[in-house]
């Protein structure tokens, strides 16, 4: 068989030499989900070739009917077969591998429970172990064989619930408003490592609930109300009006009968007009009528002729125009007359009557200047009902603009008029345009077609058996990928024009977004969750071992690996420079810590790593503490992570319920003893043997990162021997070993991690085609970061609507 | 109950100091009158969960029947002994491998309400059983403005596999509504209070306040329902499936709307409750508040169901409040060494101590002639015993509350190996008052008189 290998064949493999087993590396382990793990893991990881990948259907059709099937009848039939079949699995019904591939979750199933010991049960004839690989072998391949030459399926991501990071970019690209989303919302689950996978991501009651009040907080931030409009008004019946000399009280009126004045005291709440009304008559007499002044604060403001007798009030009005504060408001009367016996021998006797004064003003409507509304308000309100447009129109204006932009997407009129209406709800209510604008927003952003990215149902074009994505879900999924975020106008503008499609246009767009300021989001969140940087957070080593470890190292820790990785991102350089490298980013802090010399400042740089023995995200003390424990090192999580996380190929964990071995004595001696007497134990060998190398080689950095010699005195021993004899020691030898052995391996599970996280969705063996061409263009272009994006934004999966796997 | 509001807030007024949550001096002897107009006592359901498992040796009761000792881990609830059963031998089958391999504490909380074998995958195909307090939450729910709560003190994993090809949905979601969908915890003990009492983080009215656009919140949950409904025609199976979970929670909190008020600030001072700050960063306020809330919640009858997690189970949590600087989940792989179990007997021990606080609380809060502690059956539990073996037989089971009187005399209890945990499961949705004749993997109701 042609095949190659990614790790030291030749020596891991040596027991196996003549049997190539057809694997697809990762992949494998990852799909079968129910086994992360295969036994083949020991016999080494092998990947299928490319060339042999066409030849399967005609292998495998021959292997079926002169092996498996015979195996199958032998070992299986007495249950599995006929009209009787335990389970209804008849296996004699699965005579060509077509089959075997359509009911492919019958076969995973079938595969675990031979690999498990469960099938064939105890009673039954013992399936020998030669047998026994050799069946799982063909299981593996008849359900993991694909043509990529033939429209392989894209597969498909479940609609994607905006989890908190992206819910809190989006709604500050949207509206402008920093929402500290993060610290309230419930934790979002976590599937294939990332945060973003459509189907873990849930909305319960309690999530929608913090939406509501969320939306609730952010459209009230965003939009400024107009201020409502005020009034000011009082009243006083002539009988409170106090009089100042030559008057009193009468009845309900204030009756001036020398030249005396009536006033009021008022506290005038704003500066402005007010409109005085005073309800006045007079007792004529003499040959004027009835004079007064309107005085205010001793200043007179206007003279009044009040013409009418007394008994027949009438209303004078005078606007006055007052300051704020305590203010004195005076009817004085001017020109008071008195005659015995005027004309015709009549007593004469002007009088001033008051009967009521009244004062009322409204407050004048200001609306901020343009220039002073938050950015927010007028990002969002891009029109406002005038002379020259109706409320109608406005309303139509700015909603369809905000639904557009919330839905990352066109919105059709006959969509957004259910939000039309709700506006006009609320403006027919009384409420002001703005309110009815705030109220649709609140709406906007508890609607699934915000909260959750959707892509829709359609039939394919063309010759593809599976259609494309449109320019819009396109560009979201583009935007969400590098920045957690909406699309910027750019895009959207780009996808309306229906260019996005277009490969210089995206290789463009590509190279913008990585550099632009929110691809930072892209490092926080991949590098913090692919290398689990986010756990660092809750490391709590112990303060007596560790006293120099505080938050200001934890925080330098994950910013040398953010910056170490944002430069291999910016400066678009070979992607292995992130598995081993002669630089890293320090500050102070973090160089003393390490024990290099000549750093100052808080500010992180570009740091030489020649001649040290770190370089490489491994070597980092983000990475090392991540991978301890409180009180010490522990090689095997150590060994672990490089297998997960860089090789992206986990080890199997514990076997289920670990037996309790009866005589079982407690472990004794060092780390290193208790750890070798661990591996005595059969069950536990397997594994031990690869992941403990691994992280014994790491033994000179300490729990925290430092770099030590010596661990409780003893000096440190950093040897350890991999399956099949290859020996390491130290962490020189490790990070030769990766970089001339694994390489490969490091390649493609990285390119497997980034495509886990674009696409929201675990990986599945129809992948296998889309990652190994981003492999061999990456190694055709030295490696380059971009090339790694242009290369996953351009493929199948990313651009094509599929179906989930089988 | 037809005007639970009145009820309950006339309740609480006149109660007052009496009925006060128990800081020390609201724990005065109550006059008689008050209690008299408690409220029927209603019986609650709770639940704490604590990861890893126990060291047993220390946990497990010599002794069988009434006459048995706390004594060990168990000897700080002795003030409760009259109320507190130990229920030994009860197995939860669903979280052991049935071929599935590695996995057991991913297994072990999802399994451990719901008695379920969750499904091995990290996350494509979740699928788990329905838990014990979502079924009654489901039927008898309706009577409270929250059918369920759930709480805890962590939220999920922020990265990483959480063990072994299982999703953490599974480790860290204790609730399950339905196979598919796991109830978020809320951990902000503000947060919970603004829910109780209907307050908000930033209350002060500001200059641009929409107090008065509140009326429109049915309006905007009707458009969107609207809009999910459209939307849904358009979309494959799957991606449906979200959009129900999301219909189902628009209606949920309409449902809500049409409920009671929250309970109010006044309330809250009555209950002298003070609106805690935030999420402490210290461990043991943070339990202390999110205990207090518990009783609150209860207390009030704003739910009557109430799950919660003090952490995701695999938890390496570093107890340095008691001196431990290892990782729970590395101790509890102790490989029979004595120092390690003794540790972990240490962490057993103040998880006990946060029950016997929340007990104390619950005991403090008269209902007529029983306490609120009396009202409950609490589950107290791991969903494995031995952290080492990782086996789920013998379970460490505690049974707080005397269940409004329907358990006569608190005892240990050592059922017959492998009984499964759902029997017991079966007989308090039977207390609940659900018709149901069987729970998970139940094969018969617990007897427990």
């Amino acid at each position: 068989m042609n095949c190659y290998s990614r790790l030291p064949q030749s020596k891991v493999n040596r027991k196996n030499s003549d049997r190539c087993p057809y694997l697809v590396g990762t992949i494998h382990f990852r799909f079968i989900s129910a086994r992360p793990f295969s036994i083949f893991f020991l016999v080494g990881i092998v990947v299928l070739s490319p060339s042999l990948r066409g030849q399967v259907p005609g292998e495998l059709n021959k292997s079926l009917t002169s092996r498996i099937q015979p195996l199958l009848t032998q070992y299986c039939g007495d249950c599995h077969s006929g009209s009787k079949a335990e389970a209804g699995l008849r296996l004699e019904e699965f005579d060509t591998p077509e089959k075997i591939m359509i009911a492919r979750r019958t076969w995973l199933k079938i595969q675990q429970q031979i690999e498990a010991g469960i099938m064939p049960p105890l009673q039954a004839e013992s399936l020998p172990n030669k047998e026994r690989v050799e069946l799982l072998q063909f299981i593996s391949q008849a359900t993991n064989s694909i043509d990529c030459v033939k429209d392989p399926n894209p597969g498909r991501v479940t609609v994607r619930r905006l989890n908190r990071f992206e819910y809190a970019n989006t709604v500050k690209d949207l509206t402008g408003i920093d929402y500290p989303a993060a610290t309230d919302f419930p934790g979002d689950d976590v599937g294939y490592g990332f945060d973003n996978i459509g189907d873990v991501l849930t909305l319960p009651p309690l999530l929608l609930e913090k939406y509501i009040t969320a939306a609730e907080d952010i459209s009230k931030a965003a939009i400024v109300m107009p201020p409502q409009p005020k009034e000011h008004r009082v009243e006083w019946p002539g009988s409170q009006l106090k009089i100042d000399k030559g008057g009193r009280s009468s009845g309900n009126a204030a009756s001036l009968f020398s030249s005396g004045e009536a006033y009021v005291q008022e506290q005038i709440p704003w500066p402005g007009t007010y409109n005085l009304v005073v309800t006045a008559s007079g007792d004529q007499a003499g040959d004027e009528p009835v004079k007064a002044a309107v005085v205010v604060d001793d200043k007179v403001i206007r003279k009044l002729t009040i013409p009418n007798k007394h008994g027949e009030p009438k209303d004078f009005e005078i606007p006055l125009r007052l300051k704020s504060g305590r203010r004195k408001i005076s009817i004085s009367f001017l020109n008071d007359f008195y005659q015995e016996s005027g004309k015709g021998g009549k007593k004469e006797d002007r009088n001033l009557w008051i009967e009521h004064l009244s004062l009322s003003g409204s407050k004048p409507v200001v609306k901020l200047p343009e220039d002073q509304l938050p950015e927010s308000h007028r990002k969002l309100i891009t029109a406002t009902p005038s002379d020259q447009l109706t409320v109608e129109q406005a309303t139509l204006s700015v909603l369809q603009r905000m639904a557009n932009r919330a839905f990352r997407r066109p919105v059709a009129k006959s969509e957004l008029q259910r939000f039309i209406n709700l506006a006009e709800r609320v403006q027919k209510d009384g409420e002001s345009f703005e309110a009815s604008i705030q109220v649709v927003l609140q709406a906007l952003l508890v609607s699934p077609q915000f909260l959750f990215r959707i892509e829709v149902d359609r039939a394919p074009e063309g010759t593809s058996k599976f259609a494309k994505l449109n320019d819009f879900e396109l560009a979201s999924r583009i935007s969400y990928f590098l920045w957690s975020s909406m699309p910027d106008d750019e895009l959207f503008k780009l996808a309306s024009q229906k260019k996005l499609q277009d490969e210089a246009v995206l290789r463009v767009q590509v190279e913008r977004m990585l550099k632009d300021r929110r691809a930072n989001e892209f490092v926080e969140n991949f590098v913090g969750q692919w290398l689990q940087l986010r756990k660092l957070d809750d490391f709590q080593p112990s303060k007596q071992i560790f006293p120099e470890f505080s938050d200001t190292i934890r925080n330098a820790m994950k910013r040398e690996t953010f910056t170490f990785f944002a430069s291999v991102m910016r400066n678009n350089e070979s992607v292995l420079n992130l598995l081993d490298s002669d630089y890293t980013y320090l500050n102070a802090d973090l160089a003393k810590f390490y024990g290099i010399n000549g750093i100052e400042g808080d500010q992180f740089r570009r740091v030489s790593l020649a001649g040290n023995t770190r370089g490489g995200l491994l070597t980092q003390a983000s990475v090392l503490a991540v991978t301890s424990n409180p009180t010490r090192t522990s090689p095997v999580k150590r060994g672990k992570f490089v297998l997960d996380n860089l090789l992206g190929t986990p080890p199997p964990a514990a076997p289920p319920g670990v037996p309790e071995l009866k005589d079982k004595k407690e472990l004794q001696g060092t780390l290193r003893q208790r750890m070798e007497q661990h591996r005595q134990d059969p069950a536990c060998a397997a594994c031990h043997q690869l992941m403990d190398p691994l992280g014994f080689a790491l033994e000179n950095f300490d729990a925290v990162g430092r770099w030590r010699e010596q661990d409780e005195g003893v000096p440190i021993d950093a040897k350890g021997e991999l399956p099949g004899g290859l020996q390491v020691d130290g962490v020189l030898s490790l990070r030769k070993l990766l970089r001339e052995r694994y390489q490969d391996r490091f390649v493609r599970s990285l390119i497997e991690k980034t495509m886990t996280y674009a696409l929201g969705r675990g990986l599945d063996y129809y992948d296998l085609c889309a990652v190994e061409k981003i492999e061999s263009e990456l190694k055709r272009n030295d490696y380059r970061f971009s090339t790694m994006i242009f290369e996953i934004l351009r493929s199948d999966a990313f651009r094509k609507v599929g179906t989930r796997s089988l | 109950m037809t005007s639970p509001r009145i009820s309950r807030r006339r309740l609480l007024k006149s109660a007052g100091v009496c009925l006060g949550i128990p800081l020390l001096e609201a724990m005065a002897v109550p006059s008689r009158s008050v209690l008299a107009m408690a409220p029927k006592a209603k019986l609650r359901m709770g639940f704490f969960y604590v990861p890893n498992g126990m060291h047993m040796a220390d946990w497990t009761p010599s002794a069988t029947g009434t006459k048995f000792e706390l004594a060990g881990t168990l000897s700080q609830l002795k003030p409760f002994e009259k109320k507190i059963s130990v229920l030994s031998g009860l197995t939860l089958d669903g979280a052991r491998a049935h071929g599935d391999g590695g996995g057991d504490h991913a297994r072990s909380g999802a399994a451990f309400l719901t008695g379920a074998h969750p499904r091995k995958t990290d996350g494509a195909d979740i699928q788990n059983g329905v838990s014990v307090d979502q079924v009654a939450a489901q039927a008898i729910g309706e009577e409270n403005r929250f059918a369920s709560l759930e709480l805890g003190l962590e939220g999920s994993a922020q990265s990483g596999n959480c063990d072994s090809g299982y999703s953490c949905a599974y480790s860290s979601n204790l609730s399950w509504r339905n196979s598919t969908s796991p109830l978020a915890k809320e951990m902000n003990p503000a947060a919970l209070f603004d829910r109780l009492f209907g307050v908000r983080a930033n209350s002060e009215p500001a200059a641009n306040d929409t107090a008065n656009l509140k009326r429109y919140k049915r309006s905007i949950l009707d458009a969107v329902l609207e809009e999910a409904n459209d939307l849904k025609k358009s979309l494959g199976q799957n991606d449906q499936r979200k959009l129900d979970e999301y219909m189902y929670s628009v209606r949920e909190i309409e449902n809500r709307l049409g409920k009671a008020d929250p309970l109010g600030i006044a309330d809250a001072e009555n209950l002298k409750f003070p609106r805690p700050p935030g999420v402490p960063k210290e461990l043991d306020e943070h339990c202390r508040l999110m205990l207090d809330m518990y009783t609150l919640a209860l207390q009030t009858d704003s739910t009557r169901i109430i799950s919660f997690m003090f952490a995701n189970e695999g938890s390496n949590r570093a107890y340095s409040q008691v001196g431990i600087s290892e990782g729970h989940h590395e101790l509890s792989h102790h490989g029979k060494s004595d120092d390690k179990q003794q540790k972990i007997a240490k962490i057993n021990r103040y998880h006990v101590s946060k029950l016997t606080y929340l007990l104390e609380r619950l005991d403090s809060v008269n209902e007529g002639d029983s306490t609120l502690l009396d009202n409950c059956m609490l589950i107290y539990g791991s969903g494995i015993s031995d952290g080492d073996r990782h086996n789920h037989d013998d379970l460490p089971i505690l049974l707080c509350g005397k269940a409004s009187g329907r358990i006569k005399d608190p005892q240990h209890w050592s059922f017959p190996k492998d009984t499964p945990l759902c029997n017991l499961y079966l007989w308090m949705l039977h207390q609940m008052g659900v018709k149901t004749d069987s729970f998970g993997d139940s094969n018969a109701v617990l007897k427990l008189s």
